[in-house]
Order: structure tokens, then sequence, then C-alpha cells
């Protein structure tokens, strides 16, 4: 008996929790009202093509046939990716693009950050101008890197014959093994200003007192830095950082500007090679299971990201 | 333990002065407060002899060194922040021990200092955590515990209880005068609120605007004020500044008020405004030192309440004189009410007089 009667009581609350729920929502069915225009304008500009893009790495697309006669292949597609070769060269180079840019552009922006923080004439004037690779359009830029770079005209590669350094100017985007590192060069250049405008934001909130204390303490400029203002911007560090690496992986302007993957994959990354994939041979399907493997990653920094943020708000809370 | 003496210390931001010919000399063992209003300049005298700012001209000594031209880790010195200034990072162990590895301590001995210095402030309990664990008055203390593990030869400390609630304050006010007792330390401690200084200090220096006003015992400050400025800084109600007309006539001195009302001065008094060059003479009186009667006697002089305060122990009564407001302390059983007409009767041996043109105080001989 009190066992059934037990279960009843359960029923019961579970019951009313539930229409405790319904009731507040009713409650607040105005405000649902307010939200809605914008969740119907996400669930078409953005949910949908989600679906559409996952349904899509499930299907072939012949080149010739119309996309509604797309053909059912499973996994196919996944696998087909996964067995490539070209898939694991366009993920390291990926990774190597990520990394790379990624390490030196925050290094270089610390750096900067920290040589603009001490008061000086003409800082101002210097910081500005740090800051142009970064307000000026990408694709403009990868066209001005593209002639820096070129083989016959490019203003490095005379410099260079000037010198007497080379023979003959060298090939910094035409070659296999210099390509990469040539873009990452121009990414970096691009990207840098906004580690450095981050870091000097961070630097401005290191207290004061505590540098004081520190020299009192015996610490000398080394110290200082690596004891009090270091520690101080490891938060906004993280954040500047996931926040590179997310732009990093999702870069597609300078590469596909300025060699469009080539010459023969070699500076191909996965936003462009996807591209490549969709719009250049119409192979919708692999592309479409491209983006979801790279949906899934990007996610998964994405909640780092947040994670992140949100432990910067928890030590702030209690400070 | 070491000695302090600044010399004809100056700095200047720009045109301003925020510190002028300040002179005074910090015996081995005292406890010095420097102490003054808002902007008076009692930080940046501070920082100064902590090296932390470089002066415009002028000697700091600290032991038998002029540091002028020494880092603040060279000096000697600890310091201890109004914000107290805690590596937020590091656990409460770490920011004590900080300032020996910064000396390259061999670790037996940081952590045997680091623990004695936990002991004494008695905060063992308290090594692992953060400083955000922590409470005001802890704070404070593990700041105290950063400058003592140094042992250094003079410890500075800028308003280090200004942060904490009233009652913490009392507290903490009585362990760091305990603190020096026991260590018999140099300090230099710099404080706004005049009690502060008044209670813990050995010698006050009174400070503004930049210049040194007075440096002397709280007992002597309190009953010499060399100006108007530590007159009404020091001390609390104010001591009411009564501004009079001084006239002699055979002999005698007499000090009159615009109001009509005079009062004759006793031969000492009359002998200081005799010396003053001016007939424009201040009368200062604290509120203790002045009797209230409820009914006319002679040499009392009229005049009406204006607020009552009940404190408790005591009741204050302001009154005008002169233009001037009167405080005046009562038992709490002397009934009073606004408006009433009193009769206040001033003690001849404890006023003070200044030149209200110099603000300075009138000496008899
Ligand atoms: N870096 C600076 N540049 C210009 N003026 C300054 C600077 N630092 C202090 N001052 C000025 O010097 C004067 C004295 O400042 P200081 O910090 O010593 O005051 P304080 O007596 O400690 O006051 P408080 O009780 O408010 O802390 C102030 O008028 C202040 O504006
Ligand atoms: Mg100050």
């Amino acid at each position: 008996m009190t066992i059934v009667s037990g279960k009843a009581e359960a029923r019961r609350t579970l019951q009313s929790a539930r229409s405790d729920v319904l009731r507040k929502m009713w409650e607040h069915r105005a405000d649902y009202a307010y939200v809605l225009p914008a969740i119907a304008v996400m669930l078409i500009v953005i949910a949908y093509p989600i679906y559409y893009t996952i349904e899509l790495s499930f299907f072939n697309t012949p080149p010739g046939l119309q996309l509604r006669d797309k053909i059912f292949v499973g996994l196919n597609n996944y696998t087909a990716i996964l067995t490539s070769g070209v898939f694991w060269q366009v993920t390291f180079n990926t990774l190597i693009w990520t990394v790379a840019s990624t390490f030196f552009s925050f290094v270089l922006g610390f750096a900067a950050a920290l040589a603009l923080h001490r008061d000086f004439i003409g800082r101002g004037v210097l910081r500005a101008i740090l800051i142009i690779p970064w307000v000026i359009s990408a694709v403009a830029a990868s066209y001005i890197w593209k002639w820096i770079y070129h083989s016959d005209f490019g203003i490095i590669g005379a410099v260079l014959v000037e010198l007497g350094w080379a023979e003959r100017p060298p090939n910094f985007i035409d070659s296999v093994s210099t390509v990469l590192p040539s873009l990452i060069v121009v990414n970096i250049w691009r990207e840098f200003p906004f580690a450095m405008i981050m870091m000097t934001a961070g630097l401005q909130t290191v207290p004061e007192p505590l540098l004081r204390a520190a020299k009192v303490d015996g610490a000398n400029a080394w110290q200082r830095f690596w004891h009090v203002t270091f520690p101080h911007l490891r938060n906004v560090s993280t954040v500047t950082i996931l926040l590179l690496a997310v732009a990093n992986f999702n870069s597609f302007i300078i590469p596909w500007i300025m060699t469009g993957g080539g010459p023969s994959n070699a500076s191909h990354i996965w936003i462009t090679h996807i591209y490549e994939l969709a719009f250049g041979r119409q192979r919708w399907g692999v592309a479409s299971a491209y983006s979801v493997l790279l949906f899934i990653i990007l996610m998964t920094l994405g909640y780092f990201y947040v994670r992140a943020l949100s432990g910067n708000e928890r030590k702030d809370g209690g400070a | 333990m070491a000695h302090v003496v600044l010399k004809d210390l100056v700095k200047t931001y720009g045109s301003f002065k925020a510190v002028n010919d300040v002179s005074l000399t910090v015996n081995d063992g005292e406890f010095v407060a420097l102490v003054g209003p808002s902007g008076c300049g009692k930080t940046t005298t501070l920082n100064l002899v902590a090296g932390l700012i470089s002066v415009t001209s002028g000697d700091i000594v600290i032991g038998d060194r002029v540091v002028n031209d020494l880092d603040p880790k060279d000096r000697d010195i600890a310091m201890v922040f109004q914000n107290y200034a805690l590596y937020p990072q590091k656990s409460v162990y770490m920011n004590l021990a900080f300032p020996l590895q910064m000396r390259k301590l061999p670790k037996d001995e940081i952590d045997r200092k680091v623990r004695e210095a936990a002991r004494v402030l008695d905060m063992t309990q308290l090594l692992e955590r953060k400083p955000r664990e922590l409470s005001g008055g802890q704070q404070q203390r593990v700041a105290l515990g950063r400058a003592l593990v140094r042992d250094p030869a003079v410890f500075l400390m800028d308003e280090p209880l200004s942060n904490l609630d009233a009652k913490l304050r009392v507290q903490m006010r009585s362990e760091i005068k305990r603190f020096h007792q026991d260590l018999k330390a140099t300090i230099i401690y710099v404080t706004h609120d005049q009690l502060e200084a008044v209670t813990m200090a050995d010698r006050m220096a009174v400070m503004n605007g930049g210049y040194l006003q007075q440096y002397d015992s709280p007992a002597q400050v309190f009953a010499h004020p060399a100006n108007m400025f530590v007159a009404s800084f020091v001390g609390s109600p104010a001591m009411s500044l009564i501004p009079l007309e001084a006239s002699t006539a055979n002999g005698g001195a007499v000090l009159t008020s615009a109001e009509g009302w005079s009062l004759a001065l006793s031969p000492r008094n009359a002998q200081k405004v005799a010396r003053a060059t001016t007939r424009k003479v201040v009368l200062g009186a604290r509120h203790s030192t002045i009797k209230l009667h409820k009914s006319a006697i002679a040499d009392a002089i009229p005049a009406k309440a204006y607020t009552v305060e009940p404190t408790g122990d005591v009741t204050f009564v302001q009154a005008f004189l002169s233009g001037a407001i009167v405080n005046i302390s009562v038992s709490p059983n002397v009934a009073i009410a606004p408006d009433e007409q009193i009769w206040l009767e001033f003690d001849q041996e404890r006023i003070h007089l200044f030149d209200s043109e110099t603000e300075v105080a009138l000496e008899a001989s």
C-alpha cells in the first residue's frame, strides 16, 4: 500500500512540477513572443543550413545531375575523406597554419603591446601605424602581398638580388616548400595587431600598487613581469589565443586569393579545400561531410572558449 | 633597525610642489606618524623614502647612507600598501616568501621565516589560501607579514588600516602598536586619521599643502599646536577658533568681539598678545576646556546653544560666537535645549592664541 501510494505521490509531484513549468511558460508568453521573430530568422539562416549540410553529407551529387537527383551513399563520403591523401595533407596544412599563425601573432602582438606600454613620445602614432594591417581589407592585403612575393616583380626578391644575397628572386608562393610559410607570414602580419590591442587593454589593468610592492620586495624588471604582469594577463591571453585560433582555423581570404590552395594543394587549408570541392568541383556531398567535421572541431574549440570566459567571471566575482 | 633623516626634501610635478622642504629625523626604533588631509603629500613623502619616485632635491638618509640614488630593493625598507597589494595568484605562503625568494635566501631559511611570521601574526592556518579567500583584516595581516619576514631597517606603511571597518581598525591599531613595541622597529606610518596618529605614534609629523606644519609628540602637538591648521586638524571635535580684536589698556589686555562682548586676558596671555604684530587675534579653545553655565556668572560670555548632540558618555553642544562655531562638551546629565541661553567660560591656562594673519601660535616669551 505504502509503495503504491509512494508511486502515486511521485507521479503527482512530477505532474505538478510539469504543470508548474507550463504555468511559468504561460506567464511569460509575451516574452516568448518577443524573441519569436529572432528565433525564426535564426532557424532559417542557421539551423536549416546546418541541417541541410548534414543531410547532404550522406549523399552523392555527380556533376551533371541536379542537386535534387542526389544519391544516398551512407557514410561513403566520410570514409572517402578519411582515406584520401589530400585530406591528411590539408589537415596537416591547417594545423601548421593555425598553430604557427596563432603562436607568432600572439607573441608578436604581446611583445608590441609591452614595447608600447611605456610612455614615450610618438607612442600614439606608432600604435596607430601598427594597427593598419588589421584594419585594411584582407582582400587588398592579399593582392598587395602577392605582388610583394612575386618572383619576377616582387620587391623582396628584388632587394635580395640587389644585396647579392640571392642569384635570382626566390619563388615564395610558387614553390611547394615555401608557399605555406610565406602565407603564414602574411597572416601573422595581418592579425598580430589584434593580439596587440587585446594585450594592451590587459596591460592597462595591471594594478600599479602590485608592481610597486614587487619593486620594494626586490624583484627586477623581468621578475616583476613574470610574477605580477604575466599572471594578471593569463585570462586575457587565453581568450586572445582562442579567438586567434578559431579565426585562423576558419581562414579563407589570404590563401584563396594568393594561391587558391596551390601549388599542388601545398597551401590548401580546410576552408579553401571545402570551398573548392563545393563551388569549384560541385562535389557537394564530400564538401558537406568536410563541413560537418569542421563544425565538430570548431564547436569543441568554442566550448573551451566559453569555459575560459566563464572562468574569468568566476574569478572576478570571487575577488 | 636604523634611523631615517629627511633633509630639505622637495618633490615637484611640473610646477606643482607636492612636497616642500620637508626636514625631519626619525630615531632608531621610533614610530612616526605622517598625518594630514588628503592630497597634502603624505604618500609622496613615503614613496620618496621608499625610492618608488625620485627626489627633486634634498637628501634621504637611512641608517648612515644617503639613499637618494638607491633602488627600493637596496634601501633595506619594507612597505605596507593601502590596498595591501597582495599577489592575487599566489598563496599566503608564497606572498610571504616572495621578498625572501627575490633575495635568493635558501629554501629552508625561507620556510622558517615564513612560518615564524605566520605564527607571530596568528595566521598559520591561512598559509595555503589565496588572498581573495581572506577577509580584509586577514589580508591586512598578510601585508604586514610580508613586510615583517624581511626584518628590514625601516617599515613604511601607507594608510594600512583605511580599508577596514571601524571595529577592525581599532583592533589592528593596537596590533600594529604591539608589533612596534615587540620589534622595536623604526616605522613611518601614513594616515589621514589624526586619531590613529595620536594613539599610535611616538611623534607625529603634521603636513598640509606639502609643508611640514609641526613635528612633535602627540601630547605636545595636542597641547601646543604650532598654528591654526594643526590646532583645527588634531583633536575631535575640532578646536574652536574665534576671531577677535585685541586691545591693551593699563597693562592688561582685552579681546573684543564684534558682537560686543569682551574677554579680559590673564597676564601671561596678555604678554602673548602684546608681542603680536597684529591686533587681529584668534582665540582657540578645545571643547573640554570650555565651561558651560546655565546662568550668568562673572567673566562668562553669553551665547545661544545651536545644536545638542548626546553621544552617551558626553554631550556636545555647538554655539555661535563671533561668527565661529564653538564646540563644548558637557556631562550627559546637563539638560540643554537648542536655542537655550548659555554662558561660556574659557580656561585662561588652556586657551590658545593665534596671529590671524600668519595663523601662527602666539608665544609668551
Ligand atoms: N604623479 C603625479 N603627478 C602629478 N601630481 C601628483 C602625482 N602624484 C601625486 N600628485 C599630487 O601631489 C599631491 C600629494 O599627493 P599624495 O598622494 O602624496 O597625497 P596624500 O597626502 O597621500 O593624500 P591621500 O590622503 O589622499 O592619499 C596631490 O595634490 C596630488 O595630486
Ligand atoms: Mg596617500
